[in-house]
């Protein structure tokens, strides 16, 4: 069996912009308050049309887990690595506050957290994955914007929503390869 | 404790007493206390920073993570390559005008970069946790460990140089050796200087700052105020009023410091002009940023009139007057620091994601990111600029920083 690749496919059609996603990954992962201080996020898109014909979008993100990580590549001590299956993650024990990931990440996906006196972004809720769950924000979410799985498995629904629809990713021009994918409709 | 250890230890305390000069006729007193007194200020807000923490006291954020004390920081290395650069021109390269003024390049080399060292010290979240897990767990493929493993390495050869400059009764060994450290000093720093660059160069994320320019023009502009500075600490060490025989040393330090200077004015032409022309994502908003933007007076004023235009008017103008040559390397050296907060800050201004609602980002009306330093962080700079001046002067005061004759 080929080795496990995580990643979300997004539906962002289906977001209500209610922001449960956000409460359930700060609550979930203990990020404390503060408007710099997210894992996540829900932006408001483009208000597209003119009065009465309007559309307005909400894009849901967070960290990419890049396959081609920017911000590993230029921690000095190695505090940011990938997992085998392609989770991006920050040993904060390791993690010296130089910041330099936060200026080469091209998703601003990262902050400095006074919890774990470090930086901090997404985990995929990495902690939850071994007993089968999914993370928080996919679990929570009542449309199922984001559906999780492991993209190697052709028979996870992540995987299967990849093969049917086509996709885009953030910012591709800057090839980081990015694991979160959004459905074009 | 055997006779001969005691004669060895009585031999090192005269020997060290011996580079104390004391009642010397240099009128650094008042810029010895005025270093103090930065210095102790700075000492004061860098123990409300560590109490209080950095979040709290500085104003850098999520869409700038880097700002003045980087800028800081940058500005005292890189002076401390560029002279460590025109050192080696003199020991390695034969350049006579620059060995004659040997002794002071290296002195003012090693405590500028010293003064650096507390800006990043400061910035840093964990500094201790650094010089453990760069050891432990380095990652070799990380600008920054290269800066950490360039700038070490550039310490211990300034020492070394400094033990050869104040050797008493040196060897033609001694000559050689100190040639040898003169090189490698230069080319370590330039390694240094120009990875410092490339820890900005390497983000492919913020188009302003990646790319070759900046890990050259840090080289030059470094080289560059490697000479402005020589110029100025001569100045303020005789007078305003600078014996002959340094002056054809002082001419060769403002053509180096002109010809930087020329080449600085080239490189910003292009960056500028790829940065504006058809308008490329990210580095355009940079470059609007520091021509029309929020950065408009720091560029203008600071950056181009006093790291450019005025220095090099009076240098042009000075015509081997070496009081001009001084009052261009404070002007030049003051207009830098513009330079080195300029670059980094417009680098990050272009935010990552739109600042819609939602999205959690910060910005102003033109969609780019807002910082203004801090209270704390212009007390971490008064740090690092009072220890500069306090270490140096008093350098000038307490030893003889007139190079010797060994030719």
């Amino acid at each position: 069996m080929s080795q496990k690749k995580y990643g979300i496919v997004l539906d962002a059609k289906k977001c209500l912009n209610c922001k449960a996603c956000t409460v359930a990954c700060k609550f979930e992962n203990g990020v404390e308050v503060g408007d710099e201080q997210y894992r996540i996020w829900v932006a408001e898109k483009e208000l597209k049309g003119t009065f009465p014909n309007l559309r307005l979008d909400f894009e849901p993100s967070q960290c990419q887990h890049c396959e081609n990580t920017p911000c590993a590549s230029v921690c000095p001590t190695s505090a940011t690595y990938k997992t085998d299956e392609g989770v991006v993650l920050i040993d904060y024990k390791k993690c010296i506050i130089c910041k330099a990931c936060m200026t080469a990440c091209p998703y601003d996906a990262r902050f400095v957290s006074e919890v774990h006196n470090a930086i901090e972004k997404c985990t995929f809720c990495y902690h939850r994955l071994p007993e089968g769950r999914e993370p928080a924000c996919v679990e929570t979410c009542p449309t199922k914007v984001r559906v999780f799985g492991d993209l190697n498995d052709p028979n996870s629904k992540a995987a299967k929503l990849l093969a049917k629809h086509d996709t885009y990713q953030l910012k591709p021009e800057k090839n980081t390869r990015p694991r979160l994918f959004y459905i074009i409709k | 404790m055997s006779a001969h250890d005691t004669e060895t230890k009585q031999g090192m305390v005269a020997a060290l007493k011996s580079l104390i000069t004391f009642n010397k006729d240099i009128p650094v007193m008042p810029l010895i206390l005025i270093g103090l007194v930065l210095a102790g200020i700075g000492a004061v807000t860098a123990v409300i920073v560590l109490v209080k923490g950095h979040e709290q006291m500085y104003a850098v954020n999520r869409e700038v993570p880097w700002g003045m004390l980087i800028g800081t920081y940058a500005y005292f290395v890189i002076t401390s390559t560029g002279l460590a650069f025109i050192g080696g021109l003199g020991h390695a390269f034969g350049f006579e005008n620059f060995a004659k003024i040997g002794r002071r390049i290296v002195v003012l080399a090693t405590l500028v970069l010293l003064a650096g060292f507390t800006q990043i010290l400061m910035e840093l979240g964990h500094p201790v946790r650094m010089i453990i897990w760069m050891m432990l767990s380095p990652n070799f493929t990380a600008p920054i460990l290269w800066m950490g493993v360039f700038y070490s390495i550039e310490l211990v050869i300034l020492a070394l140089e400094l033990y050869y400059a104040f050797k008493a009764h040196p060897t033609e060994k001694d000559h050689r050796t100190a040639a040898m450290l003169g090189f490698a000093a230069m080319v370590v720093g330039t390694l240094a200087t120009s990875n410092l660059g490339f820890v900005f160069g390497s983000l492919t994320a913020r188009p302003w700052l990646y790319g070759v320019h900046f890990p050259l023009f840090l080289v030059v502009s470094g080289i560059t105020a490697g000479a402005a500075l020589l110029m100025l600490v001569h100045n303020i060490a005789y007078r305003f009023s600078i014996p002959e025989e340094f002056k054809p040393s002082m001419n060769a330090l403002a053509k180096l410091m002109g010809g930087g200077i020329g080449i600085m004015m080239l490189m910003y032409v292009w960056k500028f002009l790829t940065s504006i022309f058809t308008q490329p994502a990210g580095s355009y908003e940079s470059a609007m940023a520091l021509i029309a933007g929020p950065l408009a007076a720091n560029f203008w004023i600071g950056e181009m009139l006093l790291a450019v235009i005025i220095p090099l008017l009076l240098l042009v103008t000075a015509k081997g007057n070496t009081t001009r040559y001084g009052i261009a390397g404070l002007v030049f050296m003051i207009g830098l620091y513009f330079t080195r907060v300029n670059y980094i800050v417009a680098g990050q201004m272009p935010v990552m994601r739109a600042a819609t609602d939602g999205s959690g980002v910060h910005a102003n009306v033109n969609g780019l990111a807002i910082y203004s330093p801090s209270i704390a962080e212009w007390g971490i700079f008064l740090l690092g600029i009072g220890a500069a001046m306090f270490m140096y002067f008093s350098a000038e005061k307490f030893l003889d920083l007139k190079t010797p004759e060994h030719h």
